[in-house]
């Protein structure tokens, strides 16, 4: 599943640090849900999408394969 | 209790208790190894200070040690915990086993482990939810579970 975390969060200047201060989780993850080696849970994927003032299905696509996951 | 402590010092917490109590053993036992509590007081000391301070870094590691692990860390150590219990049933049964074929003496603790294995999962089980489904809408009552071969 593919998603546009590291585009939107380079996009707001925001490093991956201060991303995950924001969400409330460590950057390791951040790191993680950017590369598509995990997939965040529904409250965080939410959570995610609201902070960039996007909806869910905008910021993660299911129908694109290509980063794995 | 866990709440009161700061979450840095919680593992390393536990592992100071759990060493204090292996070196106290060793000590109260009175025989001629007693002396073996002396390493194990130093091996506890040292580790409970590798503990924090690894407890305080920025890595899986340390957000895991230093009990402040998110979710995507709290289900890698679930996982890593599921394999462990895993590992140490097969084991048990592994040891079980043999001390039935070789009549020993030896086979209760596998037997004891093995116990506490299953009734642990299945008291998981129960506490975590498996058998509170809830109630099925009025459409679905009575119907039954799906077929193994569909015509």
């Amino acid at each position: 599943m593919r998603n546009r975390i590291r585009e939107q969060r380079r996009q707001r200047g925001l490093s991956q640090a201060e991303l995950a201060a924001a969400l409330g989780v460590s950057r390791q993850t951040v790191i993680s849900i950017e590369s598509g080696r995990y997939l965040p849970s529904l409250p965080l994927a939410f959570t995610i999408a609201r902070f960039f003032d996007l909806t869910v299905d905008k910021m993660f696509d299911p129908d694109d394969e290509e980063a794995g996951a | 209790m866990m709440t009161f402590i700061p979450p840095r010092l919680r593992k390393p917490g536990v592992y100071a208790l759990a060493g204090l109590l292996f070196s106290a053993a060793w000590l109260v036992q009175g025989g001629r190894l007693w002396w073996v509590a002396i390493p194990a007081l130093i091996g506890t000391v040292a580790g409970t200070v590798r503990l924090y301070l690894v407890g305080g870094t920025d890595t899986d590691e340390g957000d895991r040690i230093g009990s402040r692990a998110d979710e995507r860390q709290q289900l890698v150590s679930l996982r890593s915990r599921a394999l462990a219990c895993n590992l140490t049933a097969i084991t048990s049964f592994i040891g079980l086993t043999a001390a039935i074929a070789v009549k020993g003496t030896w086979g209760w603790p596998f037997l004891v482990t093995l116990l506490i294995t299953g009734y642990g999962y299945l008291f998981g089980l129960g506490s975590y939810g498996i058998a509170e489904e809830g109630t099925p809408d009025e459409a679905d009552i009575g119907r039954q579970a799906r077929p193994p071969v569909s015509s």
